[in-house]
């Protein structure tokens, strides 16, 4: 290795060992523990060595229906989220002496803990005493029977988490937003081009890095969602479990039934399905390319 | 390729790994100094020289020979339960004659210790002490010390010990742990709506059918609810004397099983049942007046808000035959060194003798594990008080509680949402069996 | 013509207000709902209509749950966690993020590929690994245990590396001809100039180690060494939970990140400001 590529190596020294110990080598053994059938965590032990747990995995209806269930909630979410996001940072931008303000309302989601704001939600969702029905009743809005009806459980998350994941995307854009060149802008103005030509010609591509960002790490994310499902629904998976997701599924798999391998299963599916979609997003957003 | 960069990645671990345990101190060793010493019976000479006595002269010490040790108990007793674990435990740490010295760690809730056991199993770190419930214990049973001989040698009166929690205690076919923080199932209900309506409180389920037909048609409310859906089937199918599951399979897929999916999907699709749902719990749904009743744990009753209205607490309505589910955790011993184990013991059979379980149960709610404490006249006293500490007595002798094998967690979680989804469909009671039956036998 | 686009303006700065206003709204409320519950009475908290103020403020539930549990303690050891580990992830995701953006070595794009990957691994599958890790190093109940593990973020490192590559490479290279040094170039320019960005990234750092909970249970045994979070499950049994307890102590556990935010913030618009003149 010439001194170049070492240099390259030392800067990331310090994350790459840490990553190494804590991520990378953990994985590994789950993506072992995955092959082993029967394998107990506690003593190493196993029964067989191939794909039982993948075949148990795929034939629990439970999983598939995980599957399915986060599969709505990312494309839900994701672009729902960045897209408002998009608009408010555009538009909180363009104030002047409000900016702080709207700013700091904006992020505040952000700050708390999900476990926290999720309890917060879950008494907001209330058919009965929340507020959302109340507000909604002022509108003339029969009371929706939000986490109490298995058709409801997935629009109640949905929205959650779109509330939640707003603030992220808006700080990002609204960083972004400041690396944009302000002779762009100028030009524009003096061309006096309207305000939606200059959102989609200049905003968005300039904003490109950050807007596939955002989508990559709100969709990888929004796959491993648990902790949202399980403050709403004080550590169920809704009515029915129709609010399973995978994370949740593999986290009730390997804390409460000790089918480690089956969990590590699981989550090696999950890894694969976000490798792809991650790979598909770039590909399609040519973000790979730089 | 992919596997050669593992291999490396692996390699590097190692590395820095062995340097970082290189440079690593050990852990400093936190002592918890307890916050209130509480005044309580204990006669002050012994308080004051337990230290000494231990160290120097320690006459009793000799028959027995302990050495002074710390013990850790791992538990999830929040809020006042922790304050009363935290006294009784004090009293002994202040009384004890060997100088042994119990230090509390409260683990979060109940999910959280279940975690951190389980992590610690893995990293062979566990406690000497801990709370568990049966089925937390599947995958590291062996590193459970048997309590047999501690019981056979040196416990004052292991039949003074409710017959249930003995045999809860026993289930792995040998003594595993010791019974402590017990509640059970009861019904809670709404004492003043029944007696506007002219309700007797149900023994049996047709006395369950015809009272929730009564407040359905004068108030349009359901009648019963339960917090614990499993247990409810469970309880249900004990009652009408037929059995739930074993590690073979469901039991009851017979006229026994049906008729009490019978029961259940009628409670349900007539209104006269409902689900807890958003709620969580049917505590708040009683407070509010919205059910007439619920079967709920024991435990829970602080957390009914009667106002407006009077509370009462019941054994749960039986059919041929009276069942109610147990609740709450014992304490099981991890420690692999002699002396703590003795130790260890010491504790349990102090937090276990009778004034200490009647100054436990009357300061929490939870159940005394002894018969004897019953008879105490403290704990007499507090029943008079107390509705649903009588209701729970009442009903003691219908004990049952949850076998546990390896499926036992799965069929626990996958019945709930089997319910719900019956529920949701308005299910005949063929279905119900037939679904419930299904879902219990693929977890096998 | 004149007066036309200014009719526009006015109509469009309104309806600008008026999206920014009800989002605010609806961001808010939760807030809101959570502080005004924090101060409800159990039966006020499930009074139907919902009373959005109660009718007297229950301050006694601040003082039943800062008694529940040792606030202050765990306060301070929130602090340290919570500083200690954002120090290390700017420092290690500064190093990197430079390494990905500017320097040359082989691998580069695997390694980042690789880093990108651990982000697709759910965390609750690592935990029990770890934790075995943690107790190998004989690490357990100690402030060590909960920042260690947390110093190193592939999330930050890409977001990071996004801002970096969007420094012209011009700037790069006039320093190299200047024989400015790497390490210099990185403190000096490439810094500075992505104050914003490094600053958001302390700021949600700040706030995911603050919020942290289930790693610092896991990892210490003795009251000394918990966190705030941890203190939120002492209002929780298998039988119901005080939410008002609960809520009053989600608002301490809050509170203080808030200010947090609101004194980083001022540094954020400045630092964008700054950066917005370009070096």
């Amino acid at each position: 290795m010439d001194k170049k590529s070492a240099k390259g190596y030392l800067y990331l020294l310090p994350s790459m060992i840490i990553m190494i110990c804590f991520t990378i080598y953990p994985l590994i053994r789950a993506i072992v523990m995955s092959f082993l059938g029967d394998y107990s965590i506690i003593n190493g032990s196993y029964k067989s060595i191939g794909f039982d747990n993948y075949k148990a995995l795929f034939a629990d209806p439970d999983f598939a229906m995980s599957l399915k269930n986060t599969t709505i909630y990312v494309v839900c979410v994701v672009p729902v989220s960045i897209m408002l996001s998009l608009i408010i940072a555009v538009l909180i931008n363009s104030c002047k002496k409000t900016k702080a303000l709207f700013q700091t309302i904006y992020f505040l989601p952000y700050v708390t803990s999900v476990i926290a704001i999720g309890i917060v939600w879950r008494w907001m969702f209330n058919s009965n005493y929340g507020l959302i029905n109340f507000m909604l009743g002022l509108i003339g809005i029969e009371p929706i029977q939000w986490l109490n009806l298995p058709q409801y459980a997935m629009p109640a998350l949905i929205i959650f988490a779109i509330w939640k994941s707003m603030a992220f995307n808006i700080l990002i854009f609204l960083a972004g937003l400041q690396t944009i060149p302000e002779d762009l802008y100028r030009a524009a103005r003096i061309d006096s081009t309207p305000k939606f030509r200059v959102f989609t010609k200049i905003t968005v591509p300039q904003l490109a890095p950050m807007i596939v960002y955002s989508s990559v790490i709100g969709m990888i994310g929004a796959f491993k969602v648990y902790n949202e499902v399980f403050s709403l629904f004080q550590g169920k998976a809704g009515p029915a479990n129709k609010a399973m997701t995978i994370v949740y599924y593999i986290y009730d798999k390997f804390y409460n039934s000790y089918k480690y391998g089956v969990a590590a299963a699981g989550s090696v599916v999950l890894f694969i399905i976000i490798l792809i979609f991650t790979r598909v997003q770039l590909r399609v957003t040519g973000g790979n390319k730089k | 390729m992919k596997l050669k960069k593992f291999g490396a990645g692996v390699l590097a671990m190692a590395m820095a790994a062995s340097m970082m345990v290189g440079c690593g101190e050990t852990a400093p060793a936190t002592t918890e100094a307890p916050a209130e010493t509480p005044a309580t019976e204990a006669p002050a000479t012994t308080e004051a020289t337990t230290e000494a006595a231990a160290t120097e002269e320690a006459p009793a010490a000799e028959a027995k020979s302990i050495e002074a040790t710390e013990i850790t108990f791992w538990h999830a007793m929040n809020g006042n339960l922790e304050t009363v674990l935290t006294q009784i435990t004090d009293e002994f740490n202040a009384n004890n004659e060997y100088g042994i010295k119990v230090t509390l760690v409260n683990q979060g809730a109940y999910g959280d210790l279940q975690t951190k056991l389980q992590a610690s199993a893995a990293a062979d770190a566990l406690p000497d002490l801990a709370q568990a419930y049966n089925n937390w214990l599947t995958p590291y049973i062996d590193k459970v010390v048997k309590l047999d001989d501690f019981v056979a040698t040196d416990f004052d009166n292991w039949d003074d010990i409710v017959s249930a929690y003995r045999d809860e205690c026993s289930e792995f076919g040998f003594i595993h742990a010791v019974p402590y923080n017990k509640s059970t199932y009861v019904l809670f209900y709404n004492k003043t709506m029944f007696d506007e309506l002219g309700i007797e409180v149900p023994q049996t389920w047709a006395d369950v059918e015809a009272a929730a037909k009564t407040v359905m048609d004068s108030k349009n409310i359901a009648f019963i609810g339960y917090d614990d859906l499993a247990g409810a089937v469970e309880a249900s199918l004990h009652q009408n004397g037929s059995d739930y599951v074993d590690a073979t399979g469901a039991l009851f897929n017979d006229e026994k099983g049906l008729e009490t999916c019978e029961y259940l999907s009628n409670l349900y699709n007539n209104g006269y049942a409902r689900l807890v749902g958003e709620d969580g719990y049917f505590s708040n749904v009683l407070s509010n007046q919205m059910i007439a009743s619920y079967i709920g744990s024991s435990a829970g009753v602080s957390y009914i808000k009667a106002e407006g209205w009077d509370l009462g607490v019941a054994p749960i309505p039986g059919n041929v035959a009276k069942a109610a589910n147990m609740a709450g955790t014992n304490i099981v011993m991890f420690s692999q060194d002699s002396n703590k184990q003795l130790a260890a013991w010491e504790y349990l059979k102090y937090i276990t003798s009778t004034d200490a379980v009647v100054e436990w149960a009357v300061g929490t709610g939870y159940l005394p594990i002894r018969t004897s404490a019953y008879e105490t006249d403290a704990y007499k006293a507090y029943m008079d008080e107390n509705v649903c500490a009588k209701a729970c007595y009442e009903q003691s002798k219908d004990f049952f509680f949850s076998p546990t094998f390896d499926a036992s967690n799965d069929i626990r979680s996958t019945v709930p949402s089997t319910v719900e989804q019956l529920v949701y469909d308005k299910a005949d009671a063929q279905k119900w069996l037939d679904t419930i039956v299904e879902a219990i036998n693929a977890q096998y | 013509m004149n007066n036309k686009r200014n009719i526009g303006n006015i109509i469009g700065t309104v309806l600008k207000f008026a999206v920014l206003i009800l989002g605010s709204v609806f961001t808010i409320l939760p807030f809101v709902w959570m502080i005004s519950s924090s101060l409800k009475t159990p039966s006020e908290l499930v009074a139907i209509p919902p009373a959005l103020f109660p009718e007297t403020p229950q301050w006694v539930n601040y003082k039943e749950a800062w008694a529940a549990a040792p606030f202050a303690r765990y306060f301070v050891n929130t602090l340290i966690v919570t500083l200690c580990t954002t120090c290390g992830v700017l420092v290690t995701t500064v190093l990197s993020a430079f390494a990905f953006s500017r320097l040359n070595f082989p691998g580069k794009k695997t390694v980042f590929s690789l880093f990108l990957a651990t982000l697709m691994i759910p965390g609750e599958m690592l935990i029990i690994t770890n934790y075995e890790t943690i107790i190998k190093l004989k690490w357990i109940d100690s402030y060590k245990a909960m920042i260690v593990p947390w110093i190193s973020s592939a999330f930050y490192i890409y977001l990071l590396t996004r801002f970096f590559m969007q420094v012209p490479e011009s700037l790069y290279l006039a320093a190299k001809v200047d024989k400015c040094s790497d390490f210099k170039y990185m403190i000096k320019i490439m810094v500075p100039m992505n104050k914003s960005a490094i600053f958001s990234i302390a700021i949600l750092n700040i706030i995911s180690s603050w919020n942290a909970f289930l790693w610092p249970l896991l990892v210490t045994n003795s009251q000394e060494m918990r966190v705030l979070s941890n203190g939120l499950v002492r209002f929780q049994t298998e039988a119901g939970s005080s939410t008002e307890l609960i809520m009053a102590a989600s608002c301490m556990l809050v509170m203080p990140i808030i200010i947090i935010y609101l004194f980083l913030r001022k540094y954020i618009i400045e630092g964008v400001t700054r950066s917005g003149l370009k070096g």
